[in-house]
Order: C-alpha cells, then sequence, then structure tokens
C-alpha cells in the first residue's frame, strides 16, 4: 500500500523536457566525445554500441530520477516490480546459501588476515581509475588528482596495489560511482532516496534504476574493463579472477551485517531494501550537503509530520 | 562486471548497535550528548561484567528501557498501522520489539571489541530533537558514522531512533514491519504473534 507512486511528469512534455535536459555548459557537449576518447582503444562496433547505451542510460536515469516532485522521503522505496524483484532476490540467496556464502566463510576464517588486506587492496586500486573519472564529473577535479596520484603511488611503490602505501603517505581513499554522480545532479526537487525503482540484479543483489544505471557506465569507462578487451586478454585469465575475488571479498565483508539483518527482520527483503535506500542517499546527500546541509535534518522533520 | 555494488559496508547496519564495547571519549557538554555518553558508558559495563546470555540480555533491555524512548520508536515503526491497532495489541507489540532488540544488541556486542565511540557535533532542532553526531573506531576497517537521535516526547529526554552510516533503525524497522503486514492481510496481528513466537524461543 506504501508504495510510492511517482508524480508523472504531466507538467512538461517530452519536448520540454529534452529542452531541459539539454547541455548548456559549452564543455557539456563534449562529455560525449570525451567518453569515446576514453575507450577510442576499444574495437568501432563495441565502442560504438557501449557509448550509445552509456549515453541513454544517463539520459533515461535523469529522467526517471526527475520526474517526482514534493518528495518528502518519508516514503518507502518505489518498488513497482517487487515480484520479480522478490523472484530474483530469492534466486541470489539460493545461489548464495550453496555456493557464495561458504566459500567466503571459509575465505574469512582460512586465509590470512594480510592476504586478505593485499587482495582488498588490489581491488580496489583497480577501482581507482572510475573513482577518479566520476570525481571529476561531480566537480572535485582536485579530489580526482589525489585519487589518480594515490592510483600511482599504490601501483608502483604499493607492488602493483598490493599495499596501499598512499594512505600511509596521508592520501585517503575515496571511493564514487556514477550512480552518486548522477544522484548528486538529479537536482534538489528529487529526494537522494529516489533513485527510480528498485532492482534486484542477478548476483549483484539491491539496485535501483540509478544505481545499475551506474553499474553500467562504470563498466564502460573503466580502463581495466577496456584495456583487457583492447589487449585480447583471455576472459579466463583476467576478468573471471576479478570478479571473483570482489564477490568473495565484497561477501566476506558484508557477512556480519548481512547475517544480522536477516536474523533480525521478519521480512528480509524489505529490510535490504529499506537500508539499501538508505545507505545510498547518504552517500548522495554527503556530496550535495557541500551546499546544502540541512536537506536530511528537514527530511527526518517532515517524517513526523507524516507520521 | 565488478561487484561495484560493493559500495560501503551499507550492512553496517548490524554494527549499529556497537556503540556499545567502546571507550567513550568525547566533549559533550550537552544534555543529549550526556545522553549518549552515559547510555554507552553503561553498555560497556554490561559488557564487561557478562557474557551473553539472559543475564546479558536482561542488563540490556534494562538500558533500553531507561534511556531509549520505546513506545515512541515501537509507534513510528509501525506507521499507519499503530493507530489500526488496539490498546492490548500496542502493549504486546513493544513487549514483544523489546524482547528483540535486547537480544539482538546482546548477542550483537558478543562480537566486538576495542572499539572506541567519539560524539562529536550535537545538532539541536527547532522541533526540540537532538542529532548527536558520532563516530564508532573500529580496530581494523573504516570508522563507522552513527547518529543518535534525542528527543523529549513526555517521557524526559530518551534516545528515538539510531542511524548506521546512513542507516536508520527505525525507518528499517518500519519498512520491514510494515512490508510484513501488507502480505500478511493488512492487520498487526500476524507481525505480533511472529515478533512473540521469536521472543519465545
Amino acid at each position: 500500500m506504501h508504495f510510492k507512486v511517482q508524480a508523472p511528469c504531466a507538467t512538461l512534455t517530452v519536448e520540454q523536457q529534452r529542452e531541459a535536459f539539454r547541455p548548456r555548459v559549452p564543455w557539456a557537449g563534449e562529455l560525449d566525445a570525451g567518453l569515446a576518447l576514453m575507450i577510442a582503444s576499444v574495437p568501432k562496433s563495441v565502442t560504438a554500441g557501449v557509448r550509445r547505451s552509456a549515453v541513454m542510460a544517463a539520459l533515461i536515469a535523469a529522467f526517471l530520477g526527475g520526474c517526482a516532485s514534493g518528495d518528502t522521503g518519508a516514503a518507502e522505496p518505489w518498488d513497482p516490480i517487487e515480484t520479480p524483484n522478490r523472484f530474483m532476490f530469492a534466486v541470489n540467496r539460493t545461489v548464495d546459501m550453496i555456493a557464495i556464502r561458504p566459500l567466503a566463510v571459509m575465505y574469512r576464517d582460512g586465509v590470512p588476515e594480510r592476504a586478505q588486506k593485499g587482495v582488498r587492496n588490489l581491488l580496489d586500486n583497480l577501482g581507482e581509475p572510475v573513482t577518479a573519472i566520476n570525481e571529476v564529473f561531480q566537480g572535485d577535479p582536485s579530489r580526482a588528482a589525489t585519487t589518480m596520484a594515490r592510483f600511482l603511488v599504490n601501483s608502483t611503490l604499493g607492488l602493483a596495489g598490493l599495499f596501499d602505501v598512499a594512505t600511509m603517505l596521508g592520501m585517503k581513499r575515496t571511493k564514487e560511482d556514477a550512480g552518486q554522480t548522477i544522484g548528486m545532479w538529479a537536482g534538489k526537487g528529487v529526494e537522494p532516496e529516489n533513485g527510480g525503482f528498485y532492482l534486484v540484479l542477478p548476483l549483484v543483489g539491491p539496485s535501483n534504476a540509478r544505481d545499475a544505471t551506474g553499474l553500467m557506465i562504470d563498466y564502460a569507462i573503466d580502463p581495466f574493463q577496456i584495456l583487457p578487451i583492447a589487449l585480447n586478454v583471455d576472459w579466463f585469465y583476467y576478468s573471471a579472477p576479478r570478479y571473483a575475488l570482489s564477490v568473495i571479498d565484497y561477501r566476506s565483508r558484508t557477512m556480519f551485517a548481512l547475517d544480522d539483518l536477516e536474523k533480525n527482520s521478519v521480512d528480509y527483503y524489505a529490510a535490504l531494501r529499506s537500508a539499501y535506500t538508505q545507505n545510498r542517499a547518504e552517500l548522495i546527500r554527503a556530496k550535495r550537503e557541500k551546499t546544502d546541509t540541512k536537506g536530511e535534518l528537514e527530511r527526518r522533520d517532515n517524517l513526523a509530520l507524516v507520521k | 562486471m565488478p561487484l561495484s555494488a560493493c559500495r560501503r559496508d551499507f550492512l553496517g547496519l548490524a554494527a549499529g548497535a556497537a556503540a556499545a564495547l567502546l571507550a567513550v571519549s568525547a566533549a559533550a557538554a550537552d544534555p543529549a550528548g550526556d545522553l549518549i555518553q552515559s547510555t554507552a558508558g553503561e553498555v560497556i559495563d554490561i559488557i564487561k561484567s557478562t557474557t551473553p546470555g539472559a543475564a546479558r540480555q536482561a542488563a540490556i533491555q534494562q538500558v533500553l528501557q531507561t534511556k531509549f524512548d520505546l513506545p515512541y520508536m515501537g509507534q513510528t515503526a509501525l506507521g499507519a498501522n499503530w493507530n489500526k491497532a488496539s490498546e492490548a495489541q500496542r502493549v504486546r507489540f513493544l513487549k514483544a520489539a523489546e524482547t528483540a532488540e535486547a537480544r539482538a544488541y546482546s548477542e550483537r556486542f558478543g562480537q566486538y571489541g576495542g572499539q572506541t565511540l567519539v560524539i562529536n557535533k550535537v545538532t539541536p532542532r527547532a522541533n526540540g530533537v537532538s542529532i548527536v553526531d558520532s563516530r564508532l573506531n573500529q580496530s581494523n576497517g573504516q570508522p563507522l558514522k552513527l547518529e543518535w537521535e534525542v528527543r523529549d516526547a513526555g517521557r524526559g529526554l530518551r534516545i528515538t531512533d539510531v542511524k548506521i552510516e546512513g542507516v536508520s533503525m527505525v525507518m528499517t524497522r518500519r519498512s520491514d514491519f510494515n512490508s510484513y503486514i501488507q502480505n500478511n492481510g493488512g492487520t498487526v496481528e500476524p507481525l505480533i504473534n511472529e515478533l512473540e513466537a521469536r521472543a519465545a524461543r
């Protein structure tokens, strides 16, 4: 009953919306070109396909995120496809129970702590370029420079990223993704809680229209996804191990929290949906809050009124 | 595809309660800040003097009753369903939810050790609510951001919500309970029965 019914953009025609999203700053038109440049090394057909879909997805997300108004954020996460989502959630849980969780437990308890730390640093280091690109698009070039400096230091002094030397040198790690970038620019009328419809992805788990779009963009701009394709590195030797390690590492780190949430909820699906939405909103709000510090507190005041 | 959903440990949720085991250091001269500090202090003593089990659960429940505004939290967690519930149902709901939380917290704390809670800024709101910002420093890994909502809703100054990395305990319960109620006939009775069955386990 409490699914938020999103107000359709009734007041704007399609043309008006297109106009609203047309880039106005001089460099904005070059985003597309920049993206193309970044992936210029990929075979043409792939480039064109990836670029088209990434740009389309970004536009779709902009529309999805841009439609709600008068949103107090007190409503439940918007979940119009709850039935298929719950189905995918059940599939994920089964796969998790049979394969991923047992492996993650073995990894957590059997692999030395220092080796786990090394793996985590390695994976984190591979993710730094994506963070840096997102920081540029979030309008924080100095932060992006620090991230790239971290990447260079850790890739060399840190032995290909196994050791996080940069943190010891005082360069703190940040993690940004395109979902946050979209959420940040979605505009003040869009609550960060509103990321479009909720979506449970195969294997990845909780997501929504905004963050799933972000995931695709991050994939398309990741040099460490593009290079292996360009250099014809066998999937089996690079992408598969990286993916497998990410899954096991992530699962072992979230074990305690997920177990706790599952044990202490009467509807695990709904509890996780809520926790995911809130946490993502918090990250996006922190980006916006540089200019707007009252957002979250005002939202809580509204919640008290709604009740 | 990288599991980039691996964002941050949004599921630090669990750790939520973790506010417990902690050596507290703070510079709070505000009544709301003091409340958080004394609560954390009490919980530390409990963790130090008991092992997980019935005794610890009872002690934690005592803290919940004296420091948290459980009726207010329960009412918020039920949302619109609170108004539909009878007085007897409300009493049963609050009792079962209290037991469930006490058990959850006492088990959670058993797995923690050596963290510190640093209380930062206290932000008073126009409607009488204070937000106490704090950070839970862990021996391994990133510090967790804990935010406490403190208000006086007629029972003195009490804690009415805890947020871990942006995930509010009350909001999460609200979603959880609401969805359960929707999927079980739209009344609170099945939810109360389920919570009571869990409490009896």
